[in-house]
């Protein structure tokens, strides 16, 4: 029923096999059917076709400028596939986040305008005063409620991508993605980020129930996501998908695991194939 | 505050130091007065009508600076709303900004008179183009991955311009205007030169014929005087505006 990168064909019964165990589970959150993806005369995207389910984290590795990115926007609806791709979202109640490498605050708003930004665009599902409070229990998720009224260039960067974090959780996603959030930060933040991140996914406060994570590290990867997506370089394939058998919920010091450092390992002799 | 106020003691200090220079050379050197005259000289014939032709001047140059900002965002929001303006009428704004306007202004004293308006005119030919190439730019300058999130969230292109573009763009807008400015004036006296019976321009030219240098001089610092009042109020409200850039010039 998994329908993973059939063109490199190769451990594709095991791959099935490992994810069927996944699948049987939950059901799907989206499903990208086939999606190639070319501007011009570069393909970008080479008939990727994947699921991913509820309740689940999934990472997307891959060398800097396969595509990741690329793939997300399609998620998205910012980018179409070449015809004969397909994404499918089945659930009805679907709301999609966005966070991305940048914080990309609007600098002439408070964090708490920023946040209530998206809920006053668009189809404006909200009244003003609701998206002040959504903005402000938003705001309280992500620790920062004592600097509502400071704008941007008054905040670190850390905190930046906090606000861009709480930004994209007051439109009650339950579908979340990200393209290398933490990429920008440095290692303490982001490191403590990366946990902040998993407690509000797991936390039944949010409506979020699929998180979707562009990285390039190998380790933030493992750490946080049921499965890691291996994409292969341009054009980008699916390589391989690895589920990481650590417990849930992930837990600091859990790098100490040896089923870390096994799929790390196991990560890494990846990379050097591709 | 107090580094604040010692650094604005550094200019002012070097200023009377440079007056007084300049007023001793002049005695001890027996300069004659058609050629340099002292500080004191100049200050000596400074009277009520100077200040009368510096507010023409300054209303002049005013009044065609906000007339050129207005139309040329105007125009800039056009062609960042459409291609096919923008390529045809673009190079015909670049025609417009490499014609001096000092061979304009005849034609525009021809036209509209001696008057108010042949001033006006001038100052916003000469303001238009910094304005509309940096709004242009500015209103570009959004960053992909905002635009990326307005769409996300289904923004319209309104709020894309309201909450996005037309703000992004104000950094570029004012550096414009400060650029404007000093140019404003010189559109102002310009048209004065050709043709007129009041302004700044009026009297440097009146008294290059009479000899009058000291005359000359005082009208020469006030447009001087005019070009940095602008500047200044521009520089202010760029500060009160553009909260979240600092810019430290002035």
């Amino acid at each position: 029923m998994l329908t993973t990168a059939s063109d490199l064909g190769k451990e594709a019964s095991r791959l099935q096999n490992q994810d069927t165990t996944i699948s049987s589970k939950s059901e799907i959150a989206v499903t990208l059917k086939n999606c190639s993806l070319s501007f011009g005369d570069v393909q970008v995207l080479n008939n990727v076709s994947l699921d991913i389910y509820k309740n689940e984290f999934v990472s997307i590795l891959g060398p800097s400028g396969c595509g990741k990115s690329t793939l997300l926007r399609l998620m998205l609806d910012l980018l179409q596939p070449n015809a004969g791709g397909e994404i499918i979202y089945p659930s009805k109640d679907l709301s999609l986040g966005m966070v991305f490498q940048k914080p990309v605050l609007m600098p002439w708003l408070t964090a708490i305008q920023n946040i209530a930004l998206p809920l006053t665009i668009g189809e404006k599902k909200f009244t003003k005063k609701e998206a002040k409070e959504k903005a402000e229990g938003a705001l309280r998720l992500v620790g920062l409620q004592d600097f509502m009224n400071h704008f941007p260039h008054q905040l670190s960067g850390g905190m930046q991508q906090r606000i861009a974090i709480a930004r994209a959780l007051a439109a009650d996603p339950t579908v979340l993605l990200m393209d290398e959030p933490f990429g920008a930060l440095d290692e303490f933040t982001r490191e403590k980020l990366n946990f902040e991140l998993l407690r509000l996914w797991e936390s039944p406060e949010t409506s979020l129930s699929t998180v979707v994570m562009v990285t390039h590290s190998i380790q933030e990867s493992v750490l946080m996501s049921n499965r890691v997506i291996m994409m292969s370089p341009r054009p980008a394939g699916v390589d391989d998908i690895i589920p990481v058998p650590l417990p849930s919920p992930r837990e600091v010091g859990m790098e100490e695991l040896p089923a870390f450092h096994q799929t790390v390992k196991e990560l890494r002799k990846r990379v050097k194939h591709l | 505050m107090k580094t604040k106020i010692t650094d604005a003691l550094y200019p002012v200090g070097f200023a009377i130091g440079f007056l007084i220079i300049w007023e001793l050379a002049v005695r001890l050197l027996d300069i004659p007065i058609y050629l340099l005259p002292s500080p004191t000289d100049i200050v000596a014939v400074i009277d009520s009508s100077l200040w009368s032709h510096m507010l023409v001047t300054l209303l002049e140059a005013l009044t065609g600076f906000v007339f050129a900002n207005i139309l040329g965002l105007i125009t800039a929001i056009i062609f960042v709303h459409s291609k096919p303006i923008e390529k045809g009428v673009f190079p015909l704004a670049i025609a417009l900004k490499t014609t001096p306007l000092v061979a304009l202004a005849p034609l525009l004293v021809v036209w509209m008179g001696t008057g108010y308006s042949s001033k006006v005119v001038a100052s916003m030919l000469i303001c238009f183009f910094p304005i509309l190439v940096n709004s242009v730019k500015g209103l570009k300058a959004i960053e992909h991955e905002a635009w990326e999130l307005f769409s996300t969230y289904k923004g319209t292109k309104a709020e894309i311009f309201w909450k996005l573009r037309l703000p992004t763009s104000l950094p570029y807008v004012f550096s414009a205007l400060k650029i404007s400015t000093s140019l404003a004036i010189v559109g102002a006296i310009v048209g004065e030169f050709v043709g007129a019976n009041k302004g700044l321009g009026y009297v440097v030219l009146v008294s290059s014929y009479h000899m009058d240098t000291p005359v000359m001089f005082s009208a020469i610092i006030a447009s001087a005087l005019c070009g940095l009042v602008l500047f200044w109020g521009i520089s202010q409200l760029e500060r009160k505006i553009i909260f979240w850039q600092r810019t430290d010039d002035l």
